[in-house]
């Protein structure tokens, strides 16, 4: 795979090899970490955040709890994991080996305070290193001081203000990150444009709780008989990151480049932030599930829909699914359709039956000697769950078809 | 045995299934296993519900999910055919039973006793079915078996790597916490020892005595110790008897036959260290009842398959056999629509060296049935039974399993316990009734 040269994005002002980058979390945690993960194909790495020496960090054992459906795994994961655990000097000096070795690969400083000298102190010391960027973690979900991690991007005000100490303090440019555990992420994005951010990263963690013990009554992550509400992530959050990210590429005033966050695995879920407005992507829990090696794939799908889109730049597709993102109310309701089966290919497991049935419009019957659905395209909603269940995929058997003229299908009186 | 699956397994199978609308897996099971029942229940993570509803069902549920011949039934007609591999739907019910085991989950509850009792002849699956059944019934079963312990062939002649003597017991166990009752080396042989169970006060006895006899091929073997009878070996090997591993040892074996027990006679033969193991069959593959599993783990074991081959005669010389002559068949349609008929051709006559012969053409009643002088047999020595629930001649006196069937597998002989049950409970329910 050497066709990644197409691949490059720039973002807040800084040139990206690709736009795939480490997140702030246990997978950037040192330099000899995140030196083998650009060595595996990451175009940058925000850093593991650093918080002041001040405040002694001691991580819950265990931090983290797997959340798994059936016999997948990982389709999310819990994690208490606190700021860097590190001395800070040993973090800086990383940082500046990080940077020396490689000059081509972006590398982001992470930072988080308690007061306003410690963002100004961690910002400086940052830029000292010879970092590119700052990203400013407003997002925590699982801190308990106030003022601080996601209780930040709560208090709205502070998110400005702390941004705007750092912007006065350094010269690189800032993201802030922010958090989905919020009414509206558009608010806390303004104050920090407005307080000097030249881009958002999100999404930080989703609060949870994964799992409750049957026998003891614990939460997971059980830490010594107790759980914690605190970060949730992986597959399971990334239809969140994807709605954060349409909310902040969407709203009229912000404008500011995004760097889109939560579940990514893959170049699809790569190419879908970045339709939805993101130009640079952050990963953990795929890592923490497979490794660095996953990025080789994600380079690799990236290269090929570029070039079988013959796109010159990733950039020309960034944003480009926002104009479909509308409120409900301007769907057209006025067109309709049915659920179209290529019974050549049905095997007669029957599941289709089941669900339109209990939850679909009754407009299957079941032909128990042939084994196969028969269908009443009059009573069938369109809504579809009859494809969600149905083993035949690829190409799938139960298709959406339009139906001209149609209708729209209300059941009748029970009784 | 081969291991079983892991939990983890298990649920990664089950999540496979394709939880079918009355689900074709479910429907034929001769011992009236539903698998989408288990399977379901299992895949929503209600594991005891799974265990129950394998055991309510079929109280032999462990062991026929070890030695069924699955993919020819409940897997064979498994819908994830259609788009890969079938479940693994033996696998996945032997995971269930054994986890209960394990987690000491009693699946079945004793009912309340009625008072009344019924004996059953024969601790084979066809009786130890039929005898849960009953006591789940509330009815005191009592079961009478000539060896020293229940189990029949499951114990006493399937060889240990299909089916282990401790996995059976532990089945057994589940059985006996009915309330059933065992009453071993006690043989019931003949017209007075059925008319001392009624006089005893047993309401109904039922036979299953099963299929204790090699049938032999109609070759003398001129007195040679070297031409054997697979059963009686297969019991010998079961209980480690003196020598019954020494008998094949480095020596060149042949078996005869194309059954289960003929499978069982090559493979343990192969594995007790024999140079070289062939079988002999005069039909082809299609045509062998052993089980397609059976047959072709057998042959990964590197046993050899001589078909449309037919023995002819012995060659002994000194009282020591040398070699077995044969012939090579071709086959006709039969005239019934039964099994092609095999056909000598003429002139196709050639000798095979041989040390052992292993004879395994089939199965025959145990002698004990001839002496029921009331019970009607057929001229295979089987009982004859007026219908499905496995009534006899005599009156009170119901039959099934091998006894009845001849020689077949042990999901068959569950459900002919499972029938004869419902009709002795109805019996004696309608018999309650009179005044």
């Amino acid at each position: 795979m050497t066709t990644t040269k197409n691949l490059g994005i720039s973002f807040c002002g800084i040139e990206f090899e690709n736009p795939v980058m480490l997140s702030s979390s246990p997978v950037s945690n040192t330099a000899e970490m995140v030196s083998r993960a650009f060595e595996a194909g990451f175009g940058g790495v925000v850093y593991k955040s650093i918080g002041s020496d001040d405040v002694k960090i001691v991580h819950p054992s265990p931090r983290m709890a797997s959340y798994d459906q059936g016999p997948h795994k990982l389709v999310g994961l819990q994690n208490v994991e606190q700021t860097s655990d590190r001395p800070i000097r040993d973090n800086f000096e990383d940082l500046r080996y990080l940077k020396r070795t490689w000059p081509t690969k972006v590398v982001v400083s992470s930072i988080m305070g308690f007061s306003k000298s410690e963002w100004r102190t961690l910002a400086l010391a940052s830029e000292d290193a010879g970092v590119d960027m700052l990203e400013l973690n407003f997002s925590c979900p699982h801190m308990t001081v106030e003022g601080a991690g996601m209780k930040v991007s709560h208090a709205h005000a502070l998110v400005g203000e702390f941004t705007n100490i750092v912007r006065n303090a350094v010269k690189i440019p800032i993201l802030a990150k922010l958090t989905p555990n919020i009414t509206d992420i558009t608010e806390p994005a303004m104050h920090a444009k407005n307080g000097g951010a030249d881009g958002i990263s999100t999404i930080n963690t989703v609060a949870a709780l994964s799992g409750v013990g049957l026998e003891d009554h614990v939460p997971l992550l059980n830490v010594y008989g107790k759980g914690a509400m605190s970060g949730y992530s992986g597959p399971a959050v990334k239809p969140i990151g994807l709605r954060c990210i349409a909310q902040l590429g969407l709203h009229r005033e912000l404008g500011l480049p995004l760097s889109g966050i939560g579940g990514i695995e893959t170049w699809v879920d790569v190419l879908e932030y970045m339709l939805c407005g993101a130009s640079t992507v952050q990963i953990t829990t795929g890592v923490i599930h497979y490794g660095y090696r996953i990025v080789e794939d994600i380079l690799e799908g990236l290269s090929y829909y570029a070039e079988a889109r013959g796109l010159g730049s990733l950039s020309e597709i960034v944003g480009s699914a926002l104009p479909n993102i509308v409120p409900t109310d301007r769907f057209d309701l006025s067109r309709q359709g049915v659920a179209c089966y290529d019974l050549e290919r049905c095997v007669g497991c029957g599941q289709c039956y089941i669900v339109c049935h209990d939850a679909g419009g009754q407009c299957l019957r079941w032909d128990g000697h042939a084994r196969r659905p028969v269908v009443d395209e009059h009573k069938c909603l369109s809504c579809m769950v009859c494809s969600f269940v149905c083993p035949i995929s690829a190409p799938p058997l139960i298709t959406y078809k339009e139906a001209p003229n149609k209708p729209p299908v209300i059941p009748p009186v029970s009784v | 045995m081969e291991p079983g699956f892991t939990l983890a397994q298990a649920v990664a199978e089950a999540s496979r299934c394709l939880l079918c609308h009355d689900a074709p897996c479910s429907t034929g099971c001769p011992a009236n296993t539903a698998p989408d029942v288990f399977i379901r229940k299992l895949r929503f993570r209600n594991l005891q519900g799974a265990a129950r509803a394998i055991k309510e069902r079929n109280a032999l549920g462990g062991v026929c999910a070890v030695v069924c011949p699955t993919d020819g039934l409940c897997e064979m007609r498994c819908v994830a055919s259609g788009i890969g591999e079938p479940i693994r739907i033996g696998k996945i019910q032997r995971f269930l039973v054994e986890w209960a085991w394990d987690t000491h989950v009693r699946p079945l509850r004793a009912a309340k006793p009625n008072g009344r009792k019924v004996a059953i002849v024969g601790a084979g699956p066809a009786g130890l079915t039929c005898a849960a059944q009953l006591a789940k019934g509330g009815v005191h079963a009592v079961v009478f078996d000539k060896r020293p312990e229940p189990g029949g062939m499951l114990v006493f002649a399937l060889p240990e790597h299909r089916l282990s003597r401790a996995f059976v017991r532990r089945e057994i166990e589940d059985i006996r916490s009915l309330g059933v009752e065992f009453r071993c080396s006690s043989p019931v042989r003949g017209e007075d020892d059925l008319k001392r169970l009624f006089e005893e006060g047993f309401r109904a006895v039922y036979l299953a005595t099963g299929t204790w006899r090699s049938a032999r091929l109609d070759l003398p073997s001129h007195g040679s110790p070297d031409v054997i009878e697979a059963l009686a070996w297969l019991e010998q090997l079961k209980r480690e008897q003196q020598g019954s591993r020494a008998r094949v040892r480095d020596r060149t074996v042949i078996v005869v036959g194309g059954g289960d027990t003929a499978i069982d006679a090559a493979v343990c033969a192969k594995r007790a260290g024999a140079r070289e193991v062939s079988l002999l069959y005069r039909r082809s593959f299609l045509e062998m009842p052993a089980s397609r599993k059976e047959i072709l783990s057998a042959l990964d074991e590197g046993i050899h398959l001589l078909l449309l081959t037919q023995p002819i005669e012995y060659v002994v010389r000194d009282g020591v056999l040398e070699a077995v002559r044969v012939v090579r068949t071709t086959l006709q349609p039969a005239d019934d629509g039964d099994r092609s008929r095999p056909v000598p051709l003429q002139g196709t006559e050639h000798t095979i060296p041989a040390d052992v012969v292993i004879e395994a053409p089939g199965l025959l009643p145990a002698d004990d049935v001839a002496k029921f002088s009331e019970v009607a047999l057929d001229h295979n020595q089987r009982i004859i039974v007026r219908d499905a629930s496995g009534a006899t001649s005599r009156l009170h006196v119901f039959a099934g399993g091998d006894a009845v069937r001849g020689a077949s597998i042990v999901a068959k002989a569950v459900g002919d316990g499972q029938r004869a049950a419902r009709a002795i409970l109805d019996q004696l329910a309608a018999e309650g009734r009179q005044p």
